[in-house]
């Protein structure tokens, strides 16, 4: 059986992209929402994230996308603060993040990895408690509780603990702790995962309600439609390196270019770009595992 | 920066909202907003979990569990209090420090008794707030407060206080001041070890270097044993030896005294003599340990909270290339291809990597070390013919936490034991054969530390041990099915700090284990009493095969059972916790 995994990172070392924007080519706008530089994070001998320098607009719905293990979540967890980077610096609206900045810390919401939920609470005793660990007084916590509940069809769900709720609500319950305190940036990780269509509809309205309203969305997802749908930027990051990063059709742009027969002018989907630029070689699995029915 | 008003976000007017500024301080309104919401929160949890009839056992068996903890520390707080009494009436308050030596070694080895038996609370999990580094570490402070080794350590100080404020009043502000700053060095210092032992045994090369200090500290002892024990044993109590032993003992005190139990001990012995100036002194020393055993915690909490990881998935992707890796990887693979090898090969392996497993096995060998040294400090012959008896039986008790809780590993993997063809049985019965295996060689281990320390015991004492072990050890595997199955809670497989509590099946398994040795004993007990001795150890194993019927026949009604609980048992072991 050959290697998939090597012919992946083959295929992503060789691959240039000569008309891809230049990483940091925004110098006249404004402060960045999100800046990197050098982004490092090491366990070890492994390098999870390697030298990754990056910059987010203000006002940006960003999609940060790659395989699995390619180094997304560790990203946005230095990108929040709840993992050191080994080397490199962040800089969120202007601002050095470090443990210290508690009030740019106030800036910053976020959906973790695995949600970060407490089970043996209510939805509106969760968000009361959010709400108040970023130090907003108890009527707004209130209120917003109350808002947020109804605007995520939680509401007739009030007096059940979380641990008794759907993986789809928890999600939504997620996203409401994540931005009760009105964020300026927003950090997702893969949230519409488990959520069904209806909801995946409310939550998307929400989130492009922020944007108009001037704030900043950095989501991860592995469903390759919705992050067209909604981002005007995205990123690729593989085996821990940044492969690519510009505005959706920078990149079909720059991948048209170096795929022999595709026309500049034709149409790539995000999926195409993705597989392309991170380089699945297309094995036949069928063919590979014939003892499947 | 502060005060993003949100106004309308949601569609709604809203009034202008008020924060509390984001200081860093401990009485900062922010952070006295945090503690209060936590506070808040604790309390929704307790009281939601009363809503079942499960969470208010639960709740029940943890109140009961502090009771208990309550009562043992109410006991060696009395003796203690006695004792003290006793030193500052007939004026002997020079030997105070050796109470104050006590309380530092129940407050520092109760944690490793109880490390996963405890609810503890996962503070890191507050960091993605604005939570400033001082409320994080007061908080960590505040946590150590409510242990059960504090709950233990305070009562016994307290005792202290009484004894000693009852023939002098007017040393009871000093004596609480002294005693308060001691225990505050006890909290911190505990909390410290954890959080170090947390970080050295996360990683790979230091996990290896604390493993070794300890196997040479453990044999260190060893060597050191035999020639404590001939010198005691080539000195009868004579007038000069009386003399010499005074000597040394004024040398240990001369020691001792720069150590926190001592400096405590010492500083209430000057006060009370007159000596205000040494007095003061002697608590300042004792701020001074404060002070680095809050150091010290601090280093390890500054790193966690900005943003240190111990245990991420990248870690974890790397153990996986190199298991994979050919050539250079330690199989772990077992014989047999069979469900019964797939799981004692799974658990083998989740053991290996799993700190807290590796923690439950090891920590009742530690304890045993301390028995030992407790036994070997006594001079009744019954004492050192019942010191493997009594090390192994501790061996077992310390091991029934990975027994009774035989799921709590699995996590959300306990999804696939219902999907699979596999009956549950099959499974517990995997499980039961790998503990008894484990456990066996824990208590050769145990054993063989006791003899080590205390010499070959009576083959008479031996056989009853085994016996009894034959008996005790099928029973605990019967009863641990059945708590596993009604009673599960799921394991962090992270961190020895981060557990969730027994609860019930903690306060349910220790009064199992108290019958479990409470049979033994009774048995042991009437066959010595009319004369017959060697009666016990048949005796216990007739009583083993009882034992082994139950166990069983538990693993007979295992898949009904399970089938029963199998909501509680997914919902609590994958969902979130």
């Amino acid at each position: 059986m050959s290697s998939g995994r090597g012919a992946i990172a083959r295929k992503a070392t060789t691959l240039t992209l000569p008309r891809l924007p230049s990483l940091l080519s925004f110098p006249h706008m404004e402060i960045a929402a999100i800046q990197t530089h050098g982004l490092t994070r090491s366990f070890d001998e492994l390098v999870a994230v390697n030298n990754v320098t990056l910059r987010v607009a203000q006002g940006q719905f960003f999609g940060f996308l790659g395989p699995n293990g390619a180094g997304k979540s560790t990203t946005i967890k230095m990108l929040t603060g709840l993992l050191e980077p080994t080397a490199g610096s962040i800089e969120i609206l202007g601002q050095p993040l470090n443990a210290s900045a508690l009030e740019l810390k106030r800036q910053i919401g976020v959906v973790p990895e695995g949600m970060a939920l407490l089970g043996r609470l209510t939805a509106p005793e969760y968000l009361h408690f959010v709400g108040r660990m970023y130090g907003l007084d108890r009527e707004t916590t209130a209120r917003r509780t109350e808002e947020l509940l109804d605007f995520m069809q939680l509401a007739g769900d009030s007096r059940k603990l979380v641990t008794d709720f759907s993986h789809g609500m928890q999600k939504k319950l997620a996203l409401a702790a994540a931005v009760i305190h009105g964020p300026k940036v927003l950090f997702l990780d893969e949230p519409f995962e488990g959520v069904d269509a209806i909801a995946a509809g409310m939550l998307k309205t929400m989130l492009q309600g922020m944007i108009q309203r001037g704030a900043t969305i950095f989501l991860t997802s592995h469903v390759l439609e919705i992050v067209e749908r909604l981002c005007s930027h995205v990123a690729i990051i593989h085996q821990g390196r940044l492969v690519a990063n510009g505005s959706l059709d920078e990149l079909r742009a720059g991948v048209a270019s170096t795929l022999p027969g595709t026309e500049s002018s034709q149409r790539l989907t995000l999926e195409e770009i993705f597989l392309s630029i991170v380089g699945a070689n297309g094995t036949e699995p069928a063919q590979e595992l014939s003892w499947l029915a | 920066m502060a005060g993003i008003s949100g106004a309308g976000r949601y569609g709604r007017s809203e009034t202008p909202v008020h924060w509390a500024p984001a200081t860093g301080g401990i009485f900062s309104r922010l952070a006295l907003a945090q503690y209060a919401a936590l506070t808040a929160m604790r309390w929704h949890a307790f009281r939601n979990g009363m809503r079942s009839t499960r969470g208010a056992l639960e709740a029940a068996a943890g109140g009961l569990n502090y009771l208990v903890y309550a009562g043992m520390g109410l006991s060696v707080g009395a003796g203690l209090g006695a004792s003290a009494y006793y030193l500052t009436s007939h004026n002997h308050l020079w030997a105070l420090p050796a109470l104050l030596w006590t309380v530092f070694f129940v407050w520092q080895t109760t944690p490793i008794a109880v490390a996963s038996f405890q609810q503890q609370f996962d503070l890191a999990g507050l960091l993605r707030f604005p939570l400033g580094f001082r409320p994080f570490f007061v908080l960590h402070l505040l946590f150590g407060l409510i242990d059960i080794s504090a709950v233990l350590g305070a009562l016994a100080s307290f005792g202290i206080w009484i004894g000693i404020v009852l023939v002098r009043p007017d040393l009871s502000t000093w004596v609480a001041l002294v005693l308060v700053v001691f225990g505050i060095f006890n909290v911190l210092l505990s909390r410290a070890i954890f959080a170090w032992f947390d970080r050295w045994l996360a990683q790979r090369k230091t996990r290896e270097i604390v493993s070794v200090l300890l196997l040479v500290g453990v044999l260190g002892l060893q060597f050191l044993n035999p020639a404590v024990r001939e010198h005691r044993r080539s000195a009868p109590f004579t007038p000069e030896s009386r003399v010499a032993t005074q000597q040394r003992l004024a040398q240990a005190d001369a020691v001792q005294r720069w150590f926190p139990p001592g400096a405590a001990g010492r500083s209430i012995e000057r006060a009370a003599n007159g000596h205000a100036a040494e007095s003061l002194a002697y608590v300042g020393l004792l701020g001074l340990y404060l002070l680095a055993a809050g150091c010290l915690l601090a280093v390890r909490l500054r790193a966690e909270h900005r943003g240190e990881s111990m245990s991420d998935s990248p870690t974890a992707q790397k153990t996986a290339k190199r298991a994979s890796g050919a050539g250079s990887k330690v199989s772990l693979a077992i014989g047999g291809s069979g469900p019964i090898s797939a799981i004692i090969e799974k658990d083998l392996r989740t053991i290996m990597r799993s700190l807290p497993l590796l923690y439950m096995i090891g920590a009742p060998l530690l304890m045993v070390i301390v028995l030992a040294s407790l036994i070997h400090n006594g001079h009744a012959s019954w004492q050192a013919q019942m010191a493997v008896p009594l090390c192994i039986a501790y061996a077992l008790l310390g091991f029934t936490q990975m027994i009774y809780n035989n799921l709590g590993a699995e996590g959300s993997g306990i999804q696939l034991l219902f999907l699979s063809p596999t009956p549950v049985r099959t499974v517990l019965l995997a499980k039961n054969l790998f503990h008894a295996l484990i456990f066996a060689l824990v208590a050769l281990a145990a054993g063989a530390l006791a003899c080590l320390r205390l010499g070959a015991p009576d083959p008479a004492w031996l056989a009853v041990t085994v016996a009894w072990l034959v008996f005790a050890l099928p029973l605990h595997l019967a009863v641990g099915n059945l708590f596993s199955l009604t009673m599960p809670r799921r394991i962090n497989l992270s961190r020895i700090g981060r557990q969730r509590g027994a609860g019930a099946s903690g306060l349910l398994s220790m009064l199992v284990q108290v019958a479990v040795v409470a049979v033994g004993a009774v048995a042991v007990t009437l066959c010595w009493y009319f004369g017959h001795f060697w009666l016990a150890a048949p005796l216990l194993l007739a009583l083993a095969i009882p034992s082994l019927l139950v166990w069983m026949r538990t693993l007979a009604g295992a898949e009904a059972m399970a089938n029963r609980h199998r909501d509680e048992l997914i919902s609590t072991l994958a969902k979130t916790e």
